[in-house]
Formats: structure tokens, C-alpha cells, sequence
């Protein structure tokens, strides 16, 4: 209705009418990221189960400027005339807020990370342990900062042991960007933008299994050895933070 | 609730949950007798309400509005548009209200729930009729260009009146709003003084040095109740609104004005005195919103 209004009025963001540039890394080994944090060193993580009450189970994540909701809803009753199926079915939708991006209305394309998502999930899910039925994961992005596929894939675990589903183990998920020789782990969008090659992990940790792996652009292969091992630390360590972030929900007292 | 009373047996408490599914009509109105609700409310109280500013880094003004467990998020973008020949020194609002899947079981993705543009008509409507905001105040260069503020409110938890919640955090987002320092470059086009490099020679004159926040005149809040029989709940949760279908929503600006008052059908009809008793009860509830909104930008201007 409004968003009708708004392309009719033809209005625009203001800029301050001048190019970004590329950061200045290409020669130097050490290069300054924009806020300040070593190559190899993640964002700190915040993590909540419980932000909606009216879900089966829900989390919220926030990862410097990357701001996510997940709710998860059932298992409840297959909407679509669906085939019998033995095993439970996941449905996935992400979805953003106009304001999530630096300009408005700039949101990326969410069908293919609704389906990502659900990869990422599907294998680490007993689907078994709710024949017939559906279990829905929904989130939604508040804001953008980078890396918001892993952030939304850590988030809807967290989200899914808060709802009581059968998990294998929970799924933590880390990117790498590949900037001239440098990795830079959990990048944010600037430095998304401008990345040769980006490689992302999902994967759980206490079993040391990999459910979900892209690898996109230049890479050489001793790069991609590398850069999978920082993510699969990376994963480990927020694993147990994502752990931690459970047992303190249990732990403390209901009301 | 029930367990606190007896450790005994886990029938009675079982048989409790039972009546509240089976006869849920009749397990309120068994509380309304005692002047009581099911949480522990009396029924003019409202719910607890908490307000947080400048919950969205990306946006230029932004607040999260909590009553209860219904969650708002409200951000406003600045954008310039050209403003129309009819009003050449006047800018825009645009107001949508979304409800996205994460905030309730009823809605699925594709399919938008039935209130969400009603609610965002109503917001519209509420704001841009009680002359809050100024739409002068909003004007850059006359006829060349203004501010377009788009306004987003997201329910992040749906649990009974919106329309209440994404009010307050709508009013909270205007009260937070920075507008920034911009300046007419040589093409006609707005663009941003940057901080940085203020000192350099080429930049013109900021066009608005003045203006970084916006002038709000008497702001709206609201209070919904619900009319049932004679009695009559303020600030309903969702549980308690699909049971009993009669509401009203008054809307007061903080002179205790009216700005709107809103009774959507229903099947109970509404006597006078029944809507004085709910404009008295908005009208506490005005103080308290306007304490909470204080709070809060005080809050934020500490840190």
C-alpha cells in the first residue's frame, strides 16, 4: 500500500556522493577490518531462546549488526494436501524487514535462503520423531551486518531444541571471505561486498559432521584447507556457546 | 496459578486446563465475578509496558515497544522525494504495519494476515490526523525537495492489542528520530554532509542545520478494552480478544483530547456510560505511556 505510494513519489537515500572504495589490504599482510577486529577472530555473539511467547519455541541472535529472530512453530497439521509421508516434514521461510539493509527496500533475494536454510536444517533434524506432521521454521532478519545466512542457521537450531524438536546435535554455521591473501572469518558487509571468494560451514559440532558447505569464487586449494579449518573452529566454539546459552534457559527458574 | 494453591494432586490442575479449553467463555466469566482476570490482573489494568529506543543501528529513528508479550519494532527511513505541486513545502509519511509468520501461529507465510492493513490503515489514519508531526517540518528546499519518512512497525509477538503496542512504538521511533545534516549539490541532488570530511571546500551549505530533530506536537497513545456483559477489560491478550469480540479502542493525545475512537462492530453494543468509563480508563493510561516515553529518552540520552 505505502511501498505503492513510496514508487510513485520516486524518492531516493541521500549519499554522501562518494565511492566507496575497495579496503586498502592488497599489499599489506595485515589488514584493518571495519570495526576494529582481528582477521581470524569473530563477532561477539548474542544469543536468547524464548523472544516469542507465542511460538513452540523461539531464539533470537545477535551478531554485531546482524539482528535475528527465529520462531519455530509445531509439529502441527500438514497445511497442503501433502503425500503420506512416514517422516515429518520442515518447512522454512526467511524473510526481511524494509529496514534490514542500509538502503531501503535493497533486501536480497530470500527463496534460495528459505532453501538453503532448510538444508542446512534437514539433516540434523530427526524428522522420524514427528511422523505426518510439519514443523515450522520462520525468521526474520531485523538488520543486515553480514554473514546473515550462518546467523540465521545458528539461530534456527538454537530455535528448534527451545521448541523440544529432536535433534541430532544443534547446527552451528560460520563464513569465510577470501579478500586478495587475506581470510577474513564472519565477515560483515562491507567486507562482503567486496570479497574474491566466499566459503561457508555448517555443520554440527559434538558429531563432527558437515550438513550444509558452499565454496564461492577464486580459491586455491591450500586457501579452501585453510579456510575450512578456521570454520569448523569457528563452529565448535560457538557450538558451545550455543550449549551454554540452552543450559542457562533450562536452568533458570519458570515462572 | 492453580499449583500454587495445592501441592495435592495433579487431577484438579488437569481438570482446570480442561474447563479453560472446553468452556472458555464460561472459565473468564467465572473470573469476572471476582473482579479478577486468568493472569492476575485487575480489569482496568493495563499490562507492563516497556520502551527501548534506537533498537535498529540501519534506520534513522527506531523503537521497540513491548506490552506484555505483544512486541513492536518501529523504524523510520529517511528518503528525499519531490514534493507535490499542490504542497511544494510539505514532506510525506508512509506507514506500514507488518506481521510477519515469526509472530504468531495463525499466520503462514504468503498468505498476510486479514488485520495487518487494517491496523495499518488505522496507524495512518491516527497519526497523520492528530497534527503530531508537521508535515512543513519535513520540507528540505520548497518545491524541490522534502523528506519521505517511511515508517515499518513489525509484530514481533503477537498477544493482544496490537494496535496499542505499534501506536506507542511508532510515537517512540518519531520521538528517537535523527534527521540528517544534508546539503543541494550542483545536479539538484540531496546528499549527506559527511562528518568526516566537514572541512572540505567543495561542499555547499547544509540546507538544514538546524533540524536534527523532529518538533512533535501533542502525541497520540492509546488504550484498547474489551466490552463484555458491563464489565470491561483493559488491554487485552490475545486469548481473552478472540473469546470476547466487542472492543474499543480510544485514542487521547496527551491534552486528553480525543483523537479517535474505534469500536469495530462486534456483537455487544456499546451504552454511553460504558464509553466514558473506557475514555477515564485511556486517560490514566495516557500518564502512563507519557512516563514511560519520558523514561526512555532520558534513558537513551544518558548513554
Amino acid at each position: 500500500m505505502a511501498g505503492k505510494l513510496g514508487a510513485a513519489a520516486a524518492t531516493y537515500s541521500p549519499s554522501t556522493g562518494q565511492r566507496r572504495k575497495r579496503p586498502t589490504i592488497q599489499t599489506g599482510s595485515e589488514l584493518a577490518r571495519p570495526d576494529g577486529r582481528g582477521l581470524h577472530q569473530c563477532r561477539p555473539a548474542f544469543l536468547k531462546t524464548g523472544a516469542v511467547n507465542s511460538a513452540s519455541g523461539s531464539a533470537y541472535a545477535e551478531f554485531g549488526n546482524t539482528k535475528v529472530i527465529v520462531s519455530v512453530f509445531g509439529p502441527r497439521e500438514s497445511k497442503k494436501a501433502m503425500m503420506y509421508s512416514n517422516a515429518g516434514r520442515l518447512n522454512c521461510n526467511v524473510s526481511y524487514t524494509t529496514f534490514a539493509s542500509p538502503v531501503r527496500g535493497q533486501t536480497p533475494e530470500t527463496k534460495d535462503l528459505s532453501s538453503m536454510l532448510h538444508k542446512a536444517l534437514e539433516g540434523a533434524i530427526i524428522l522420524k520423531s514427528f511422523p505426518k506432521t510439519t514443523v515450522d521454521v520462520f525468521a526474520l532478519v531485523l538488520e543486515s551486518g553480514g554473514s546473515d545466512l550462518p546467523v540465521i542457521t545458528s539461530c534456527a537450531s538454537l530455535a528448534l531444541a527451545d521448541a523440544g524438536i529432536m535433534l541430532y546435535d544443534i547446527v552451528a554455521s560460520v563464513s569465510v571471505s577470501c579478500i586478495g591473501k587475506n581470510l577474513l572469518i564472519d565477515p560483515v558487509s562491507e567486507e562482503e561486498v567486496h570479497q574474491d571468494g566466499a566459503l561457508m560451514i555448517t555443520c554440527m559440532p559434538s558429531r563432527n559432521e558437515v550438513t550444509q558447505m558452499t565454496v564461492t569464487g577464486e580459491w586455491s586449494t591450500t586457501k579452501i584447507n585453510e579456510a575450512m579449518q578456521l570454520c569448523l573452529d569457528a563452529c565448535s566454539k560457538l557450538g558451545k556457546i550455543m550449549r551454554s546459552c540452552l543450559k542457562e534457559a533450562a536452568s533458570a527458574p519458570q515462572d | 496459578m492453580a499449583a500454587a494453591s495445592g501441592t495435592n494432586d495433579l487431577s484438579s490442575e488437569m481438570e482446570l486446563d480442561a474447563f479453560r479449553r472446553l468452556f472458555p467463555l464460561s472459565f473468564h466469566e467465572r473470573h469476572l465475578l471476582e473482579s479478577i482476570r486468568p493472569d492476575g490482573r485487575p480489569l482496568g489494568r493495563a499490562r507492563d509496558t516497556s520502551l527501548s529506543l534506537g533498537a535498529v543501528a540501519s534506520a534513522n529513528g527506531s523503537a521497540l515497544a513491548k506490552i506484555g508479550c505483544t512486541t513492536m519494532l518501529a523504524a523510520i527511513k529517511l528518503e528525499v522525494m519531490t514534493p507535490t505541486v499542490e504542497a511544494p513545502d510539505e514532506g510525506c509519511i508512509a506507514i506500514d504495519f507488518h506481521m510477519p509468520p515469526i509472530c504468531s501461529p495463525l499466520i503462514r507465510p504468503g498468505r498476510p494476515a486479514e488485520v495487518a492493513p487494517v491496523i495499518s490503515k488505522q496507524l495512518s489514519d491516527t497519526i497523520l490526523s492528530s497534527g503530531t508531526i508537521d508535515l512543513k517540518e519535513l520540507c528540505l528546499v520548497s518545491g524541490k525537495a522534502a523528506w519521505m519518512a517511511y515508517l515499518d512497525i513489525y509484530c514481533l509477538d503477537a498477544d493482544g492489542a496490537l494496535f496499542d503496542a505499534a501506536l506507542l512504538s511508532a510515537v517512540a521511533a518519531f520521538s528517537h528520530l535523527q534527521i540528517p545534516v544534508v546539503s543541494l549539490n550542483d545536479d539538484g541532488r540531496i546528499v549527506l554532509v559527511s562528518e568526516e570530511n566537514g572541512g572540505s571546500m567543495k561542499e555547499k551549505e547544509p540546507v538544514n542545520k538546524e533540524k536534527i530533530k523532529l518538533k512533535m506536537n501533542s502525541q497520540p497513545f492509546s488504550l484498547t478494552c474489551i466490552l463484555h456483559k458491563n464489565y470491561i477489560l483493559a488491554d487485552p491478550i490475545s486469548e481473552e480478544e478472540s473469546i470476547m469480540e466487542t472492543y474499543l479502542t480510544v485514542v487521547l493525545d496527551t491534552n486528553y483530547q480525543l483523537v479517535s475512537l474505534n469500536k469495530p462492530g462486534g456483537p455487544g453494543l456499546a451504552s454511553t456510560s460504558s464509553i466514558q468509563d473506557c475514555i477515564a480508563l485511556a486517560q490514566k493510561r495516557v500518564k502512563e505511556l507519557q512516563q514511560i516515553l519520558s523514561e526512555a529518552i532520558s534513558d537513551m540520552e544518558v548513554d
